[in-house]
């Protein structure tokens, strides 16, 4: 598997990050039915996909998207500030330490087993990016299905408020606290990662 | 209502047990302090049937218990069904809109009232890979439900589940299920997608024998006889999923 870490000012101009719009395009619209914004009918695009938001996206060999995340400052406009200010009881985090994780999405096209390996992959490079840039943790709004999960993974997480319902769903916003211990937690808790080569050298070496 | 602050004490009970007797005892006293009953954190199996890493911790009623294990309710409890189909925690009135109930299930319920437990609300817990489990907190047939407290026993709820999978160290089936190839999981997963054999020999560029070996090492992997069983358990152990299947 590749990793790209990239920003939000290439837009659809990079090759990676045009297939990650189109996964979350058939993740979230498609297969979820959110209702976002689509762009030209093949990106799903909102008003976060701007030059301040950075993607950890995981690839194939040959550049196919297998799984993305998308990272947004909390000290800027986000989901939980934004869009759902009520499942945060106390005051938002905010932080250049700390970053805001929207649009984990796993690409469809994947077996279910091949989705969890990218799963606990991109779960991964999520706790070594902030290891790497110095962040203390992420924020998250889930509905609850995908809450449990989060909680699954091991790492330490913190309720920031109760659950709301939100039509036939609920959501809740975790925070969740990355330290050196964070990737042998994860591997505790059985998510162990792919090896991981950076996008860069893929290129390279092809 | 009680808000996240208030409740952050008992959640702390409950995140931060050790063992399974503490959790026992985090969730009565979270419980009470709700206003409910019962308790009952379970993954849903059939616990006579099964050697069991599953785990089932509950204050109900002893008369009730065995009834249920006597009829194998582990897998059919109609609360539990209605489980399966959503991620958000929900009223137990609610189940007759949420599934198809039958005589039998309207028997359980019925019974449930019997032997002392009348309304509830269950948090599902669908870890991808393991027994899909949940939580519910119950009230006596004379009591009701407070429906303040149902945001606090959703996250309560959540957070026992996973304290239950980290001190029983619940881990994905996988591990210790049999591997398939590529090839023959691609032979499960048409199989189960209602594909006779000549079918998917079509679709995946084979054989209709080579399919057909396929899939017989795939049982022989999975110690099974009939195909069924075969793809009931390749969805149960996550080699394919309901996703994959029903191409969604």
């Amino acid at each position: 598997m590749f990793l790209t870490i990239g920003s939000g000012a290439g837009g659809t101009g990079d090759a990676i990050l045009r297939a990650m719009f189109e996964a979350r395009k058939r993740v979230f619209v498609d297969l979820l039915g959110w209702d976002v914004p689509v762009l030209a009918d093949r990106y799903e695009i909102d008003q976060f996909d701007d030059p301040h938001a950075t993607y950890l996206v995981l690839s194939d060999a040959a550049g196919n998207h297998l799984g993305s995340a998308r990272l947004l400052e909390t000290t800027r406009p986000h989901i939980l500030d934004t869009l759902f200010p009520e499942l945060c009881e106390g005051a938002i985090p905010r932080s250049a330490a700390i970053r805001e994780i929207t649009r984990f999405c796993l690409d469809p096209r994947q077996n279910a087993r091949q989705r969890r390996r990218t799963r606990d992959t991109l779960v991964h490079a999520l706790a070594a990016h902030a290891l790497e840039t110095g962040l203390t943790g992420y924020t998250g709004v889930a509905e609850t299905g995908w809450l449990q999960q989060i909680l699954a993974f091991g790492w330490d997480c913190e309720p920031l408020g109760l659950p709301h319902r939100s039509g036939q769903t609920m959501l809740g916003a975790l925070s969740i606290a990355v330290t050196p211990d964070t990737p042998a937690l994860l591997r505790r808790a059985g998510i162990v990662p792919d090896a991981v080569l950076s996008a860069a050298d893929a290129r390279h070496a092809a | 209502m009680i808000n996240l602050a208030a409740a952050k004490e008992f959640l702390d009970l409950v995140r931060h047990a050790t063992t399974n007797h503490e959790l026992y005892e985090a969730l009565a006293i979270v419980c009470a302090a709700m206003g409910f009953d019962y308790f009952a954190l379970t993954h849903h199996v059939d616990f006579t049937a099964r050697g069991t890493d599953a785990v089932r911790l509950h204050n109900y009623p002893p008369n009730w218990v065995a009834w249920f294990d006597e009829n194998g309710l582990g897998v059919t409890d109609p609360v539990h069904r209605a489980s399966q189909i959503t991620s958000a925690g929900f009223l137990w009135d609610r189940v007759p809109g949420m599934i198809k109930l039958t005589t039998a299930d309207r028997d359980v319920l019925e019974r449930a009232r019997g032997e002392g437990i009348g309304d509830g609300f269950t948090v599902p817990a669908h870890i991808p890979g393991e027994a899909s489990g949940s939580c519910s907190f119950a009230v006596a047939p004379s009591s009701q439900v407070c429906d303040d407290h149902l945001p606090i026993a959703q996250l309560v709820g959540a957070f026992a589940f996973e304290a239950a999978r980290r001190i029983n160290q619940i881990r994905l089936v996988e591990a210790d299920s049999p591997t398939l190839t590529e090839r023959q999981r691609d032979c499960v997963l048409w199989m189960a997608r209602g594909k006779s054999d000549w079918e998917m020999a079509q679709i995946l560029g084979l054989s209709p024998e080579t399919c057909t070996q396929h899939l017989n090492t795939a049982r022989e992997r999975f110690d099974v006889a009939k195909r069924p069983q075969l793809a009931v358990r390749a969805l149960f152990d996550g080699h394919i999923s309901f996703a994959d299947v029903f191409g969604r």
